[in-house]
């Protein structure tokens, strides 16, 4: 009996014209999104290997370790390949970080910043489809899962037959996830193969564990608002109200809550603009800059230069060596105030960012964006492991070029050494790995699947206690 | 055999829809009940359906009480509902397929289904039809077939002849008719005095959840029964 109930399920949706609608709009905007996520990515690609060489070729053309210094090297993120699926936040965030002895580095260059237009509407990936369009559907598909039985007068004669209440509800859900999957599924292979078969694309095995985790992320979402779709169905008597209702919780799962709760966690934990972080730099670095030259003068004062010739040459050597220590110990005290400062405000941001997340988390929409965006690492997580391992490679570098740039005075005039870069230290960074990509993605998945428990049996109970009249 | 013992339903709000009704149809047997919207005739449906549970008093199918054993006492009852619209996207054959394997009619064939389709008179070139394109009556007509398909001992008809044309009605009428010559125990609410009054074995007037009148076809012989039902309602109105 359940399996005709399934199969009634899957053929009344397949015969209907909303399945051939929604078959037809999700075969153009999954592959549409695919086609388009592969052409970014490679584009991307471009960029990136064309900033890699340019930076290279610029290091390069520099004729002085001073003028090396000066404009820095810089640090170019690489393009995710799961972007293509997922494309996260990286349009709205920097790729490019200058490292050099002056400031801090952050992130610059975003795509939305070159062009605004793309900041409008936003990318259309999959994670947008599925977050938007196909809950849209899974609630068409089910807004009238039971009351409309109702309202046809089917529901009655189905019962008055020997049909358990709990059998038909279970026949129907089933039924009628299969029927949603359908123009999800076979669009979604047809994309994949696409992204198999592309030429310059290519998926590791970890990636492609990645992509079967998003898979499910995306089921699970759609199955939140299935199980919802049936739970209003089974709480109305009219399926308009049912519908409504239902657009009421889509409006506010999709939209209201995400922005709600970034707007609540800044009030309840508000951090310093980052206007204020940069007058707190700023205002130590002149303070240092005073204590520069007093300290100057007194080793000008202390060590004056020496009026014999055979004596200036051993004083300019005394002289670099204590510019270069100067140099270091001033580099590293700016660098240690602001590495404070900043660790400060991070632990702020973190705070508010873990609080606005949490409060998010309360709808699905959110949990699928943090969920998919953690697994393709295109997400806030990633973006901050990367400017932290930028950040980290700023001393490095620092005490790298000072030492060069020290050495390399030539304080009796004459020409400085041309920049040598074979032992200059290269900017490392280290993707997040599959296991703690899934071990952050895991509140999310979990608390799907909790919505999913909790509605399905809203719409068992309230089924089992449906009047049918 | 259908039997109603001291049926009674009242609501949650304080509503008596069904107050101590005591009825029994035999096997082979019409009963039509007829009465003005609210007396109580589908809600005496309802509870032998097992849809709502009775306050007091029980509704039995072939002895079964429906509140102790409701999935039992479906497997000895059809039911044609009112104005019922079956699945749009289906076609008759397709319907009428689905009910029947939920009927736990498992083995019949479609010459079977369109055996029942021909009898309750539904054109053959309607049966590959979706049934969002039938009228009222095509529709009412397919539900009594589903009935039929189920071959219950009892059938249970809600206003079945509201949808109808004067020939589909007739032909309906002679239906239940072969129906009853099949030995089934038919219980038919309606409206529709004129035409239940030439098949009814027995007829039964409700008004306010009460049952207030109940004769038999020898009874009737030469009442008017369209007079009687008015000043039977009149009377108890006052």
């Amino acid at each position: 009996m359940l399996r005709d109930i399934i199969a009634k399920e899957i053929q009344d949706t397949i015969m209907s014209p909303k399945f051939v609608f929604t078959f037809l709009l999700c075969t153009i905007l999954i592959l549409l999104s695919v086609y388009t996520g592969i052409n970014n990515y490679q584009a991307e690609q471009k960029e990136y290997s064309a900033a890699v060489a340019l930076n290279k070729k610029n290091l390069e053309s520099q004729p002085t370790y001073q003028n090396l210094a000066g404009i820095g090297t810089k640090i170019n993120r690489p393009p995710q390949v799961l972007s293509t699926i997922v494309n996260g936040i990286q349009e709205a965030v920097g790729r490019v970080a200058t490292i050099n002895i002056a400031f801090d580095p952050s992130m610059i260059e975003s795509k939305y910043s070159s062009s605004p237009i793309f900041a409008v509407f936003g990318a259309l990936d999959l994670t947008f489809i599925v977050k938007i369009v196909l809950s849209l559907f899974a609630i068409l598909f089910t807004y009238d899962a039971i009351v409309g039985e109702k309202e046809r007068g089917t529901l009655k004669l189905a019962l008055s037959n020997k049909v358990p209440k709990d059998r038909l509800i279970l026949g129907k859900a089933i039924g009628g996830f299969i029927s949603l999957l359908i123009p999800l599924i076979i669009p979604l292979v047809l994309g994949l193969l696409i992204l198999l078969i592309y030429p310059n694309i290519s998926l590791s095995g970890d990636d492609w564990v990645r992509l079967c985790i998003i898979g499910i992320l995306f089921l699970l979402y759609l199955s939140v608002f299935f199980t919802l779709g049936l739970f209003i169905s089974a709480r109305t008597t009219k399926s308009s109200t049912s519908f409504l209702i239902l657009l009421f919780v889509w409006v506010t799962f999709v939209t209201i809550i995400p922005k709600a709760a970034i707007m609540t966690a800044a009030q309840i934990n508000p951090i310093p603009s980052v206007h204020e972080i940069t007058a707190q730099k700023d205002a130590y670095l002149q303070e240092i800059q005073k204590e520069a030259i007093v300290e100057q003068r007194q080793y000008f004062k202390d060590n004056p230069r020496p009026e014999k010739a055979e004596e200036i040459a051993k004083w300019n050597e005394d002289l670099k060596k204590w510019a270069e220590d100067f140099q270091q110990r001033l580099t590293s005290k700016i660098d240690e105030r602001n590495a404070a400062i900043e660790r400060d405000y991070q632990a702020k941001m973190r705070g508010q960012q873990k609080l606005a997340v949490n409060l998010s988390r309360i709808s699905p929409a959110s949990a699928l964006m943090f969920g998919t965006m953690n697994l393709a690492r295109t997400g806030i997580i990633e973006h901050e492991r990367f400017l932290n391992s930028v950040k980290n490679y700023k001393p490095i570098f620092t005490k790298w070029i000072n030492a060069k740039m020290m050495r390399s005075l030539n304080l009796g005039g004459g020409e400085q050494p041309k920049p040598e870069l074979d032992d200059m230290p290269q900017h490392e960074f280290i993707p997040e790995r599959l296991g703690d990509s899934i071990k952050r993605m895991l509140p999310d998945l979990m608390l799907m699947i909790l919505l999913i428990i909790v509605f399905f049996m809203g719409a068992y109970i309230s089924f089992i206690r449906y009047d049918v009249r | 055999m259908l039997e109603a013992i001291n049926l009674t339903k009242k609501y949650e709000d304080g509503l008596l829809a069904i107050d101590h009704i005591s009825f029994k149809i035999e096997a082979g047997e019409i009963f039509c009940m007829f009465g003005a919207n609210g007396a109580g005739k589908t809600t005496t449906i309802n509870l032998f359906l097992n849809f709502i549970p009775p306050t007091e008093g029980s509704a039995l199918i072939e002895g079964i009480d429906v509140d102790k054993e409701p999935l039992k006492s479906k497997d000895y009852i059809s039911f044609v509902s009112e104005n019922v619209m079956l699945y749009g996207n289906f076609s008759a054959f397709q319907n009428i397929n689905y009910f029947a394997k939920l009927a736990g009619k498992r083995n019949l064939t479609k010459k079977d289904y369109a055996k029942v389709l021909k009898r309750v008179g539904l054109q053959e070139e309607a049966f590959d039809m979706r049934t969002k394109n039938f009228s009222k009556g095509m529709q009412q007509k397919l539900g009594i077939a589903i009935a039929i398909i189920k071959d219950a001992p009892n059938i249970i008809l809600d206003e079945p002849t509201s949808g109808l044309d004067p020939k589909s009605g007739q032909q309906f009428l002679e239906l239940l008719l072969e129906l009853r010559e099949q030995g089934k125990s038919i219980f038919m609410s309606s409206h529709d005095i004129f035409r239940a009054r030439y098949i009814a074995d027995r007829v039964g007037f409700m008004m306010k959840g009460k049952l207030v009148m109940m004769q038999t076809k020898e009874e009737l012989v030469g009442q008017d029964l369209n007079k009687l039902y008015i000043e039977y309602m009149h009377e108890h109105s006052n």
